[in-house]
């Protein structure tokens, strides 16, 4: 079975793994999912294409037709089928899963974990 | 917007200049697809500042730097079919490459000059503390800068023992361009294959 076994489930990937489930059928572009996961370009783009890599992530470019206001057709980003179902297994599995296996930085020391999802 | 048309330029030309990493089927689509993230950058209307914007182009592209050569790492450097310039580990030299990273070197630079000055004109006896000690703090970051470039994994654009004469011909200034034009940040440059997943 496809999961995220390739990869550890680090602080960055679950933030982007949060944003694409958030909307999964909507596209996302490369700065608005930085923006939205607050994470620099060196970051995300490899995992992208690791998630890509996978069949995770799916891409498409836009439409040149679109009302672009003159500007170049981005590359749009969204989960495939199986990366919305190993993405929620993976952040409801973290979500779940003891603390201290996790990377935690700056979180309150009695913060209840769970409570996240 | 006009004014902001001279950052994404530099922008495309560092985007571009990091493509060349990647494998010729997948170069173009990938700087098109990074090229045409720019607009959005600069344009964005919830960055108050313009100079924050420009800040943050700046910074997007060298992200796509650092992204080009893990991705090149990360495919086992399939870089010699069918480009001759290539080698591991050394871009081929480009000397209107990266041009924000040259700026802020000769910004560095002008700033030790200035210093430099200011303290001979506060002290004009060289044989002052406050000399002896600038030539010493010079010297202590040129040996640091050496064993950098002896450590290093992969240094950028020249070989090693070019980036060595660099940093000994020109005392401070030398080193000072090695850390922003030929350094490879060390988390990032283990040497290839060590962390290969199976």
């Amino acid at each position: 079975m496809c999961s995220l076994a390739f990869v550890k489930l680090t602080k960055p990937l679950e933030r982007v793994l949060r944003v694409l489930l958030a909307d999964p059928v909507a596209p996302h572009y490369g700065y608005d999912l930085m923006k939205a996961a607050s994470l620099a370009s060196g970051t995300l783009y490899p995992m992208l294409a690791r998630l890509q890599q996978e069949g995770l992530v799916d891409s498409e470019w836009e439409d040149r037709s679109a009302d672009a206001g003159g500007r170049p057709p981005r590359k749009y980003y969204r989960l495939t089928a199986e990366g919305v179902r190993v993405a929620r297994l993976e952040l409801a599995h973290a979500s779940t899963a003891p603390q201290s296996t996790r990377h935690v930085a700056a979180r309150p020391a009695h913060g209840t974990p769970g409570s996240a999802l | 917007m006009s004014d902001t048309q001279p950052v994404r330029r530099i922008a495309e030309m560092f985007i571009r200049a990091s493509c060349r990493r990647l494998p010729e089927d997948e170069r173009g689509e990938r700087c098109r697809e990074w090229s045409a993230e720019l607009p959005a950058i600069l344009d964005d209307t919830s960055v108050r500042l313009p100079l924050q914007r420009a800040v943050r182009a700046l910074r997007y592209s060298a992200g796509i730097s650092r992204t080009t050569r893990q991705l090149r790492r990360a495919s086992g450097r399939p870089a010699k079919a069918g480009s001759a310039g290539w080698r591991d580990g050394a871009m081929p030299v480009r000397p209107a490459g990266p041009g924000s990273r040259m700026t802020i070197g000769a910004i560095v630079w002008l700033i030790v000059i200035f210093a430099a000055v200011v303290l001979l004109r506060a002290h004009p006896h060289p044989d002052s503390w406050p000399f002896i000690g600038f030539l010493a703090l010079a010297a202590a970051f040129d040996g640091f800068c050496l064993i950098d470039i002896v450590r290093a994994g992969e240094v950028r654009y020249l070989p090693k023992w070019a980036w060595a004469l660099i940093c000994l011909a020109q005392c401070p200034g030398g080193g000072i361009v090695y850390l922003c034009v030929g350094r490879v940040n060390r988390a990032k440059s283990a040497p290839p294959g060590s962390a290969q997943r199976p």
